[in-house]
């Protein structure tokens, strides 16, 4: 899951206070799951703005809303429309980054502000603690680590760790942080696969990472006709 | 069982058990909210007979209570006779906004005043139709009036049941017999165009034994009749009292209050299988009352005519093999009691004198004819309820059948044709699990004590004394609200876990959206709280109410006028022990600038709930909790300190000062602390509005100096 963290609301306000008539909408899904953006959220942002306007004696109009997943075209449109047709000045999304790239593309004339800061793909280790487990590197090498990625739980993202700043299992950059490599060391140990990593592994292609520029994934299967015909670079 | 939009298809069973289902959890829930007057009407609705019952009833509801499993049943009756006894203004004026002119609509007639044809009266009244009800003796009410004693049931509960009824406009005529004065046929000749026979079971069955008809021996019900009547029997030192059911309780405990030193009740069956209740007996084992079981009489010994003692035997067995009353006895083991006076109490049978000059067949065994599920007799237009068409009962049960014949009269009468009303109980709510009563809070019921048996044996009066105010509202609050717990939008669920993650009763699982299965719930709302996609309501509480009833709260005061600072104070309803307090304190609002949002248990609000009336507003909230450790819902008090700490965080990011939250606990009650708790809130508040008036002034003179 995408985990966010909801933006300190100085920050929100400062984004929207010159406009008269907003809209904030959350996303249904990552941001709900972890608490940063769903219906009840919105609802405290939407509120904690309107006392900060009323402090200030401003006239802001603030709508809320929240739609299933805002990565989405089919939950989007509408909300889209309702901006449209709603004369909504500018709007905050609660979504992650990608729900404010979504929205933005659809508006041509109306900003979409950031509600969230996007932080990582990332599980919940306890209640309302998440980590990261994932960065997304389109080139899935866990079979070779024993199911721990080294690229999200290492700091360095190093790919033949640990470091020399591996201590007592813990990361040098925090004690809070568990060194990745030795989480993979130990785990392999357990699992009796240590020996493959001294296996030869190629030099990594990291191009199907962001160094290979935005990404984009195709299911033939479930692309209409016409897309599926185009040739796809 | 899982209610995933919100309508249950399973009723509390404390409604279930009681047999006119009465909703006891919206009643206790009327209570809990100080609107004892809606409480009022819906007893009156289900039971026309509420004074009685909240004194008398064998509370079926309380048997089936699910906090049974917890420590002990909510104690509904008396909450019910509370309910009576705080709202007898209202009812005077409920029944006058009641009345119905009777129409152009056919008349009934009734025959018997008891509760079964009285509750048949008032809901034909109501419905228009002129009723008289006859009645042979002079006072009505049937057995309730006439016979069961006072020190339990007061005439005056009687009465006003009664008056109530009568003053919606059903005729009464007493000391008029149908049978002997005037036939049935006669009542149809006169224009009645249905009669309803309600006459009970009015005679005691007597016993075949030697001697039984020798003098000091009596039959139970005329006996009681004369312990009311102003010239009570006389009896001996030692009475001997025959039978083992409620009824010889009464006779015994009466014949003690009338000076009897010895009182003995000789049963059949064994301490067991007593049928009396168990509270009967104990109460009567308290007034030196002593019960010989396995026992039956086999001769009454007499010394010139009049007893003298009465020879037992053992009884062996009283039931046979398919459960049916076959008493085997042993005539070999006897023994002796000596007795002044006998009373049989071993069972009522109808009189069926109102049938004389009628077509009105009766069944062998001398019984009324009559098919229980239409209410219909072998007489076109005839139909019977209570005791003579069920047997023996209880008085709530004679309720149900009125309202049952009311029913299929009205069916008649507008179509001609019979109605089948089989007696179907809807569904109860599975019991507590295990692990949830492990997981709930004990709260003990308050037990109230009787007048000391050493003193009651002494008259007649009551011996039972209703709940004080705050005893009603302590006593209300054990209620589990079963059935009104929370349910998940399947829609907005995210499946996030929260729910699952913070239920302090573990009820709340995944099933690919959040389920809270009904038998575990324990409507606490916490869940709802919390719930990051609003997905979640209670049944009784849905996800806008605490921001409606703030609105309302706030739109019912001009906040212009209101005294600055104006506050908001979100308050346990649980801790408030009389509701006029509460009012009086809403009135001096416009003075006070306080706000009032009463909410049962305040670990129910959100963040949001707590800043909204900033946004209406406020200057200030004051969250008012129950006393530390008090709460009726495991973790809610630490939940609510998170949720007070998070708004407070909420306010500082927008640069307002975090100590315009105020979190209290109720030390004693609400009346006890809460007013100072709004005092020193109100002056912190006052003072910091002050603060920041002058720091406005200021730095407005420091630019006009610039
Ligand atoms: C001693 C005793 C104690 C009891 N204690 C309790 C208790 O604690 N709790 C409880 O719930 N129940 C109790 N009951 C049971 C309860 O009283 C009955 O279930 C209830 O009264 C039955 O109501 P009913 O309307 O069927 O008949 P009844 O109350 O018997 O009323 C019948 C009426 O019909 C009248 N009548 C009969 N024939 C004629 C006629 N020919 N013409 C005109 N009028 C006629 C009678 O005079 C009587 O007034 C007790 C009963 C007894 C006997
Ligand atoms: S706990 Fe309340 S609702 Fe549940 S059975 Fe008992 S009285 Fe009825």
């Amino acid at each position: 899951m995408i985990v966010a963290e909801r933006k300190p609301l100085s920050e929100i306000k400062q984004y929207v206070e010159k406009y008269k008539k907003i809209l904030i909408a959350g996303c249904g899904t990552c941001t709900t799951v972890c608490l940063a953006g769903g219906e009840k959220e919105v609802g405290v942002v939407a509120a904690a703005l309107r006392i900060a306007f009323l402090k200030e004696d401003r006239e802001v109009e603030i709508i809320e809303d929240c739609i299933t997943r805002q990565c989405e075209p089919e939950f989007v449109e509408p909300i889209a429309e309702k901006v449209r047709d709603g004369g909504i000045e500018a709007v905050l999304s609660l979504g992650c980054g990608v729900g404010v790239n979504f929205l933005s593309e659809r508006l041509d004339s109306v900003l979409v502000f950031p509600g969230v800061n996007t932080k990582f793909f990332g599980a919940a280790v306890e209640p309302g603690v998440w980590v990261e487990m994932c960065a997304g590197c389109g080139n899935c090498i866990l079979d070779v680590t024993g199911g721990i990625c080294p690229i999200a739980r290492c700091s360095k993202s190093i790919l033949n760790g640990p470091c020399g700043g591996s201590q007592d299992g813990k990361c040098e950059i925090s004690p809070d942080v568990d060194c990745g490599w030795h989480l993979i060391v130990s785990r392999m140990q357990k699992m009796g696969t240590l020996e493959r990593l001294s296996e030869f592994v190629p030099p990594r292609d990291w191009s199907t990472s962001r160094a290979g520029g935005p990404r984009r994934v195709i299911h033939e299967g479930m692309r209409s006709q016409n897309e599926g015909s185009e040739e796809v670079t | 069982m899982s209610q995933q939009n919100g309508e249950s298809t399973v009723i509390a069973p404390c409604t279930v058990g009681c047999p006119v289902h009465t909703d006891n959890r919206q009643l206790v829930d009327y209570i809990i909210h100080g609107e004892y007057e809606k409480a009022l009407r819906l007893l009156l609705d289900a039971n026309p007979f509420s004074s009685v019952c909240g004194r008398i009833c064998h509370h079926p509801c309380e048997q089936n209570c699910r906090r049974s499993k917890v420590e002990a049943p909510i104690g509904l009756r008396r909450l019910k006779r509370f309910v009576i006894e705080a709202t007898k203004e209202h009812r005077l004026a409920y029944s006058k906004a009641r009345q119905v002119p009777p129409g152009e609509m056919e008349r009934v007639a009734i025959v018997g005043s008891g509760p079964s044809g009285m509750t048949a009266a008032r809901d034909l009244v109501s419905m228009g139709y002129p009723v008289t009800v006859f009645e042979r003796s002079e006072n009505p009410g049937g057995l309730l009036g006439n016979v069961i004693p006072r020190y339990r049931l007061p005439y005056e509960a009687v009465k006003e049941d009664i008056d109530d009824i009568l003053s919606l406009g059903v005729k009464l005529v007493t000391g008029m017999e149908i049978g002997r004065d005037i036939t049935i046929e006669n009542l149809f000749r006169e224009g009645h165009s249905a009669v309803l026979l309600a006459t009970g079971l009015s005679e005691s069955r007597t016993l075949n034994v030697p001697g039984i008809d020798s003098e000091g021996v009596m039959l139970a019900l005329p006996f009681l009749q004369t312990v009311l009547s102003p010239i009570p029997p006389v009896l001996g030192k030692r009475v001997a009292i025959l039978g083992g059911g409620n009824v010889a309780i009464d006779v015994a405990r009466s014949a003690r209050r009338l000076g009897a030193e010895k009182v003995t009740i000789i049963c059949l069956e064994s301490p067991e299988e007593i049928p009396a209740w168990k509270w009967e007996v104990e109460e009567a084992h308290d007034e030196g009352i002593s019960i010989m079981h396995s026992r039956g009489p086999r001769k009454v010994f007499t010394d010139n005519g009049h007893i003298k003692a009465l020879e037992l035997k053992r009884c062996t067995s009283v039931f046979d093999s398919d459960g049916r009353f076959n008493p085997q006895y042993d005539e070999m083991d006897t023994a002796t009691l000596l007795a002044d006076n006998a009373i049989i109490a071993i069972g009522q049978r109808g009189d069926l004198t109102s049938l004389n000059g009628s077509d009105v067949q009766t069944a062998p065994g001398g019984r009324l004819r009559c098919d229980p599920k239409t209410q219909a007799t072998s007489r076109q237009g005839v139909f019977a309820c209570g005791e003579v068409l069920t047997g023996a009962g209880s008085a709530v049960e004679a309720v149900r059948d009125g309202h049952r014949a009311a029913r299929a009269i009205v069916h008649y009468l507008e179509t001609g044709d019979l109605i089948e009303q089989p007696y179907d109980d809807p569904q109860a709510l599975g019991e507590l699990p295990d692990e949830t009563v492990e997981k709930i809070v004990k709260r003990h019921p308050l037990v109230l004590d009787l007048v000391k048996p050493e003193l009651r044996i002494k008259d007649f009066v009551e011996i039972e004394r209703g709940f004080s105010e705050a005893e009603a509202l302590n006593e209300a609050k054990r209620c589990l609200a079963c059935t009104t717990g929370a349910f998940a939008d399947e829609e907005k669920c995210a499946a996030c876990l929260t729910c699952v993650r913070i239920c302090p009763f573990g009820v709340a699982t995944i099933e690919k959206t959040a389920v809270m299965p009904q038998e575990k719930c324990q409507a606490c709302g916490l869940c709802a709280t919390q719930c990051p996609a609003a997905a979640i309501a209670l049944k009784r509480f849905g996800t806008t109410q605490m921001r409606d009833e703030l609105r309302s709260a706030m739109e019912s005061q001009n906040t212009e006028l209101m005294a600055k600072p104006l506050i908001v104070s979100y308050c346990c309803l649980f801790e408030v022990t009389s509701r006029n307090w509460v009012s009086e304190t809403t009135v001096n609002c416009l003075e006070s600038g306080i706000v009032r949002v009463m909410i049962p248990c305040v670990a129910r609000l959100g963040v949001l709930d707590i800043l909204s009336p900033f946004e209406m507003g406020a200057d200030g909230v004051v969250i008012i909790g129950c006393s530390s450790g008090d709460c009726l819902y495991p973790t809610a008090e630490q939940r609510l300190e998170n949720t007070v700490r998070e708004a407070r965080g909420v306010l500082g990011e927008i640069g307002l000062e975090e100590e315009v939250i105020d979190y209290w606990r109720t030390e004693g009650s609400a009346e006890v602390s809460w007013s100072s708790f709004w005092e020193i809130s109100r002056r912190k508040l006052k003072l910091m509005k002050d603060n920041e008036g002058e720091r406005a002034n200021d730095s407005s003179r420091a630019k006009t100096t610039v």
